[in-house]
């Protein structure tokens, strides 16, 4: 309808600058536009007769505006438009030819793109030149699609535009017309890589094939479990599932033939993607791969990407805590009783048993904090995690607090403030140079905040969800050895939460409810407020088979000195079934100071033998920080060794390993990505399109701004809107003037 | 008097002296602030409790008092005062009495028994305090002597413990340094010892350390054999006993006590 009226459609004006081809001088039109309103007036005053002065008015207004269009058709409008120039120009049709475009029903993804690409560009109309494409982890150009089959074993969408863009600039690359179901393997398209592609001002316009989403398949879609682990812990790993409709699923896994564990998880109708823990009890050193598989249901179009495989290597290491005490009391003794069987991790303390003699216990040799609480850096910082006790805050010097506060946000060790008589805020440590460290603004020194009443304690939904709080296998277990709980002995007010802070444990007063363990992130370390000093009771309260106190503080003291990293260490990260990995190697001295002057080299071998060495670079990041990709080629177990060398010779060596499903990484998240590619148009001022629905496409490629253009005028003076409102406007008169009988 | 009333006599007039005690415990009729009532989750960390045990058929106290009663308040009192003036523990100015049975025994990890050559420990008792002691609780017991009063302490013992010897502590055990070395030890004696000049009863005349250990090698029960800690405590301030044994007798007290908190 608007195009009958107006010539041409809607988007042809949006695009197009409206312009008056006559070349009439300005003062002409003055001068025309003046003597025509004069002698219209005049003429029309003459002619008065008995017309009123408000029927005159109307008639002046008609007669002036049918002068007006005539004049606008004088001038001659037209609209002027920019545009591909014919035969100039080319376009870029690619398609995405990784495995995941295999999959479909009647026609695969990949049938669906081609016949889509064939159809996006009519030749005759468009006059762009067409180069083909295809794209898995690279982009390689071909002659035509005949014979390309969807055998890529990853997809790297925002990399491989980059490169077909950056190489097709030199033919006046018009746009990109990219058909993919919009699984990236590579991790998606990063902010930065979306900005690169919008920079070269080419439009990308996407065509989505596939489904987003497949009821009939379940995947299982992320897996993540810690690389190392002590003998005979417990680790928790979490599984992520994708589905399409609700039901049940049960989780497996498998080390070795051996069967770990078996987690039954319900999948809600209201999401797609649920997610699980696993708890599993790794006894022996040594590598250990484990197998995650989640079972199929009927007809599951894909059943390997309902398997994931992972490394642990579980040895013996040995973590340090400190526990600074200031006076001796249970929850010392049988925090003691409880880590002393525990290999892993050593409990040294020093308590202040008179005014004038500290204690010292779990000592490494007998020098060990012989002149009383660490005074440097390096002191400090061989410990991974820092209890503090009921003891004043000025015990300590300024420096001595400046150091703690330096361990838990530079080292990344863990602190954890006990409450006591002398303890939290009764101690002062509100106003210390650690406050800004803890989770809560501690009530000041002058009121006395410690109760010594027995107290019931309250697990949180936080705290249930945590591993450090788990007392036993399944979480409606846990909850209930958590209420059969003996009260503890006392509790003390924590003071307000800061923002970031979280409640694990309240305890129950007669006031109502108050936290007991809260818990906030600090720098590279974690704080810990445990606003009670009579955990004790649960040993002395429980039958002696009862295992709820040792446990809770060896799982907690896991938790503290786990998340403490060591000075030295290497990781290998990467997606999973991707086929390189980072890796990134740190090296740092007694003070957690980056170690200088060094060249990282990496040795990393394949379980079969193959050995390849490379370079890791400084991170711009972090100075004790070096960097690398290395590819991971074979499916396997991977051994990888940093060396740190100076001068030649090696001064420190880093190890991991890690487990590669190299290839894997088409056969997951074989949903499409259609807001993958949706964005992608949208930074890159290109439109998504679903196959069936390309109609538009054709015009907008011929406006491309991106290309050789040219400019072409199009006459609208012979608009019939135009001549229509000429009828109209002379029409209305007539009609005025019978009405008022002055015809 | 027939058989069967022969049978109960002696437990019975055990039973009915014990819970005249323990009633004395908890009222406050004269024999000082020891209430078992009292607020006692307001008043420190470490608390002195007296085990009040029942006592065996040869005990021959004579008067109101029981063998477990034995330098009751005082020495405690005493004994405490010490503790907060020399070390940083924050104890209860007053002791508490408890028997075996009672189960607010767990909230006190520390526990003393006096004249245990007089003790009896029925099964249910010596369960309880088997119970206690593996639990992590800590027992002292002190003044007993000779022959006679160590095989009845051990009689006792023995239900506790079936399996577990008393042996020697040794000389580098950490109850005997964790605060005071306590290389030179010396038996310490009653106040009788002020009269007669003997620092010995009985047979009992060298004085033993002794001690009953965890399967983890920590002393459980500290066994004061052959000599009188509780009456050092209790007459510490009287002009005549000597100094350096009460000296001595606060040292194996504050020794023991931080011992049991930290170990």
């Amino acid at each position: 309808m608007f195009e009958f009226f107006f010539k041409y459609s809607l988007q042809d004006y949006a695009r197009s600058d409206l312009v008056f081809t006559a070349e009439w001088p300005a003062w002409l039109l003055l001068l025309i536009a003046t003597i025509a309103v004069a002698g219209l007036s005049a003429v029309l005053w003459r002619h008065r007769g008995g017309a009123t002065t408000r029927q005159l008015l109307a008639v002046w207004t008609l007669q002036l505006l049918m002068l007006a269009l005539v004049s606008v058709l004088l001038l001659q409008p037209a609209l002027k438009t920019e545009q591909l120039k014919p035969g100039e120009n080319t376009v870029a049709l690619v398609v995405d030819n990784s495995g995941s475009m295999a999959y479909g029903e009647r026609l695969r993804r990949f049938d669906v793109a081609l016949e889509s690409l064939a159809t996006a560009i009519p030749s005759d109309s468009t006059g762009l030149t067409a180069q083909h494409y295809t794209i898995s982890d690279v982009a390689e150009p071909v002659e035509t699609f005949t014979g390309a089959e969807p055998v890529g074993t990853s997809t790297s969408i925002a990399d491989s535009l980059i490169d077909i863009i950056d190489s097709a600039r030199s033919q006046s690359l018009a746009a990109v017309i990219l058909a993919s179901d919009g699984i990236d393997t590579a991790g998606g398209i990063s902010a930065n890589q979306l900005a690169d592609v919008a920079a070269f001002g080419v439009p990308v316009h996407t065509i989505g094939v596939g489904r987003d989403r497949i009821p009939e398949d379940l995947e299982l879609a992320q897996l993540v479990a810690p690389v190392k682990a002590l003998p005979g812990s417990t680790v928790t790993a979490r599984v992520a599932i994708r589905h399409d409709r609700e039901g049940e699923a049960r989780v497996r896994v498998y080390d070795g033939d051996e069967l770990l564990a078996t987690e039954a998880v319900q999948l809600p109708a209201n999401t797609t993607t649920t997610t699980a823990k696993v708890n599993l009890d790794l006894r022996d050193a040594g590598y250990h791969r484990l197998q995650f598989s989640v079972n199929g249901v009927d007809a599951e179009p894909e059943l390997r990407n309902n398997v994931r495989s992972t490394l642990v290597k579980v040895e013996e290491q040995q973590f340090r805590v400190l526990y600074f005490e200031g006076e001796p009391r249970w929850e010392y003794k049988f925090m003691r009783r409880a880590m002393d069987p525990d290999g892993d991790i050593r409990l040294v303390s020093l308590l202040r048993v008179s005014p004038n003699k500290f204690y010292r216990q779990g000592l490494e040799s007998a020098e060990q904090l012989e002149a009383g609480f660490p005074a440097t850096r390096d002191e400090l910082f061989a410990y991974d995690a820092l209890i503090i006790g009921s003891v004043e805050a000025a015990t300590l010097s300024d420096e001595q607090q400046q150091i703690i506060g330096d361990f838990v946000s530079e080292r990344g060790g863990s602190l954890l403030m006990l409450a006591g008589p002398n303890g939290l805020g009764n101690g002062g440590w509100g106003q210390s140079a650690i406050a800004d460290l803890l989770p809560s603004r501690l009530p000041p020194s002058s009121v006395d905040s410690f109760v010594r009443t027995k107290a019931a304690v309250q697990l949180t939904p936080q705290g249930a969800d945590t591993e450090m709080l788990r007392l036993a296998a399944t979480v409606e277990e846990n909850r209930a050895v958590w209420a059969s709980l003996p009260e503890v002995a006392d509790y003390q007010a924590t003071g307000n939460m800061k923002p970031a802070a979280m409640t694990l444990l309240n305890v129950v007063t007669e006031t109502g409810s108050q936290p007991l363990l809260i818990t906030q992130p600090y720098g590279r370390g974690h704080v810990y407020v445990l606003a009670s000093g009579g955990t004790w009771r649960w040993q002395m309260s429980s039958p002696l088979e009862d295992q709820s106190h040792e446990t809770f503080w060896r799982q907690f003291m896991r938790a503290l000195v786990a998340s403490a990293p060591p000075g030295i260490s290497l990781s290998a990260n990467g997606s999973q079934g991707a086929t390189e990995v980072q890796l990134r190697a740190e090296f740092r001295d007694d003070a957690f100071r980056p170690v200088d002057g060094i060249r990282v080299s990496a040795v990393v071998s394949h379980e079969d033998g193959d050995t390849y060495t490379l370079d890791l670079l400084p991170s711009q990041d972090d100075a004790a920080v070096h960097v690398a990709d290395a590819p991971l080629g074979e499916t396997g177990t991977w051994y990888v060794e940093a060396i740190a060398e100076r001068d030649g010779e090696a001064i420190h060596v880093a190890r991991t390993s890690v487990y590669s499903e190299s290839g894997q990484a088409e056969y997951f998240n074989i949903r499409r990505n259609s807001a993958l590619l949706r964005r992608l148009s949208d930074a890159t001022g290109g439109q998504y399109f679903e196959p069936g629905d390309l109609g538009a496409l054709p015009d907008l490629l011929r406006y491309s701004n991106a290309g050789i253009t040219e400019q072409i005028l199009r006459p609208v003076w012979d608009a019939p809107a135009l001549f229509l409102l000429l009828f109209i406007v002379k029409f209305g008169e007539w009609l005025l003037r019978r009405r008022w009988r002055t015809i | 008097m027939p058989e069967f009333a022969r049978k109960i006599r002696i437990p019975a007039i055990v039973v009915l002296l014990i819970a005249a005690t323990v009633s004395m415990g908890q009222s406050d009729d004269g024999f000082g602030p020891t209430s078992r009532s009292a607020t006692r989750e307001s008043e420190g960390e470490f608390h002195f409790v007296r085990l009040a045990y029942s006592s065996n058929r040869f005990a021959s106290r004579g008067g109101r008092r029981q063998a477990w009663q034995t330098d009751w308040p005082d020495a405690e009192q005493h004994f405490l005062r010490g503790v907060n003036r020399l070390t940083t523990v924050k104890a209860a100015e007053n002791g508490r009495v408890l028997i075996p049975l009672d189960a607010d025994i767990f909230d006190y990890p520390w526990i003393y028994a006096v004249e245990v050559g007089h003790w009896y420990l029925n099964h249910q008792e010596a369960t309880r305090m088997r119970d206690y002691l593996l639990r992590g609780g800590f027992l002292m017991v002190d003044d007993f002597h000779g022959t006679w009063e160590w095989t009845s302490f051990k009689a006792s013992m023995d239900k506790v413990f079936p399996d577990r010897p008393i042996v020697d502590i040794p000389q580098d055990d950490e109850a005997f340094h964790v605060l005071y070395d306590l290389d030179h030890r010396i038996q310490i004696p009653s106040r009788m010892f002020i009269y007669s000049g003997q620092t010995w009863e009985r047979d009992g005349v060298t004085p033993h350390w002794r001690g009953i250990y965890d399967d983890d090698g920590r002393l459980m029960v500290a066994i004061n054999f052959n000599m009188d800690i509780g009456d050092a405590w209790e007459h510490a301030d009287w002009p005549d006993y000597p100094e350096n044994m009460t000296a001595l007798a606060y040292r194996f007290g504050i020794n023991y006590v931080i011992y049991a908190m930290t170990h």
